[in-house]
């Protein structure tokens, strides 16, 4: 890959792998230790309540569309300040709070609320390139304006189910990225997996995410009216054969 | 539609999300994209569609995740942060094993870059090797 003219970001990377080396181990328990004598832990409390509380109604909408239900989301929510006030004096000031809150909460999702419940059923293989190619071009029956009307009508309910009903990987990345705004590479670090597969993994749930809405707003008969019988006859055996694809291409692989 | 697509297209259109997200790194690829579709109208179509699509998707999921956690949940967090931190007043908290257990395990995915600059007739050529990406334990 040869890149002209960039020559800043790429000693940038490299000073960043330098430092997070240098940080390693023993030397960056010692600076902690040296942070944390600066501040009573008084001090600290208060300024936890202070800088984290603020976050709480952002991670609670996290945790319960993580736990898919309010019992499990408060005790994760609990679970999380806990955790994060415990490793509060790890944290940098002025770095992104709300990130290693998330990382916090997501570490602690993973690690104690998954178990006994579903495992991950989702392989990370990178997105094959006809698969994309397939999401990107398949969109012919999409952007119109009775289906967007559709689907803006349909109630927050619908919403929270389909996001409720794609697979707990997919989901995380599409609630990261589009619902919190995290770019690529911090949602990355929240879930703690390469970018590559936070790649995959949005557009996987998003694609998912699209056909499940069409076919609530379908369902609700919204946009029946304009598509007709007929070209929604011919649009369903043209998911099927779509479907069909898929299946050929994962025996493949 | 299918027959007219070229290999570029067929390129452009597996980069599409990460170009509509602005998540392209290399420059020279966003570049080669941004030129494609401003050449290629099916292309251009194709991907304001999509980017309408995410806009789409994006605002019915901001607009129906909007929770606000209940009072007593607040109250219940808030006591447990003030039992913490009489607990780390004692000493050897940060010694001991109910710290170790509950402190936050974190690591870091962190990009390997090779880079190399050629010279070549006084002229500059910066070559930018991405590796795979690595995972790294340590405290954030």
């Amino acid at each position: 890959m040869v890149v002209r003219g960039n020559p800043v970001e790429a000693s940038a990377s490299t000073t960043t792998l330098a430092n997070n080396q240098s940080k390693d181990g023993q030397s960056f328990g010692e600076l902690v230790v040296v942070d944390r004598e600066k501040e009573s832990i008084n001090e600290r409390t208060a300024r936890f309540e202070r800088d984290a509380l603020e976050f709480k109604n952002q991670l609670y909408s996290a945790a319960l569309r993580y736990t898919r239900n309010p019992h499990d989301a408060q005790d994760l929510l609990q679970d999380t300040y806990a955790k994060a006030f415990i490793s509060f004096h790890q944290f940098e000031p002025g770095t992104n709070l709300k990130a290693w809150l998330y990382r916090v909460l997501t570490t602690t999702f993973i690690n104690n609320y998954r178990k006994g419940q579903r495992r991950p059923q989702v392989r990370d293989s990178e997105l094959e390139d006809w698969e994309l190619f397939e999401a990107a071009s398949h969109t012919s029956h999409l952007g119109k304006s009775a289906e967007v009307e559709a689907l803006e009508n349909l109630p927050d309910f619908d919403i929270k189910r389909a996001l409720q009903s794609i697979p707990e990987e997919f989901r995380m990345a599409v609630y990261l990225v589009d619902v919190e705004g995290f770019a690529y590479k911090e949602a990355a670090e929240i879930i703690g997996i390469p970018t590559g597969t936070i790649m995959s993994r949005l557009h996987r749930g998003r694609k998912l995410l699209r056909e499940l809405l069409s076919e609530y707003a379908r369902d609700l008969g919204y946009g029946t009216g304009l598509s007709g019988e007929k070209s929604s006859g011919e649009k369903s055996s043209a998911e099927k054969k779509k479907s069909g694809t898929t299946l050929d291409g994962q025996v493949k692989r | 539609m299918n027959e007219e697509l070229t290999q570029t297209c067929r390129l452009v259109m597996v980069a599409i999300h990460s170009f509509i997200d602005n998540e392209i790194e290399d420059s020279a690829q966003f570049n080669a994209i941004a030129f494609h579709l401003q050449e290629c109208e099916p292309c251009a179509i194709r991907t304001e569609i999509e980017r309408k699509q995410i806009n789409l998707l994006r605002n019915l999921l901001t607009r129906s995740c909007v929770e606000v956690a209940p009072d007593d949940l607040e109250d219940r967090i808030v006591v447990e942060i003030h039992a913490l931190a009489a607990r780390m007043q004692v000493p050897g908290f940060f010694q001991s094993a109910f710290y170790e257990r509950s402190i936050q395990p974190t690591s870091r995915i962190i990009s390997q870059y090779r880079k190399t600059e050629i010279f070549i007739d006084g002229e500059t050529t910066i070559e930018i090797e991405e590796s795979h990406e690595i995972h790294r334990e340590f405290p954030l």
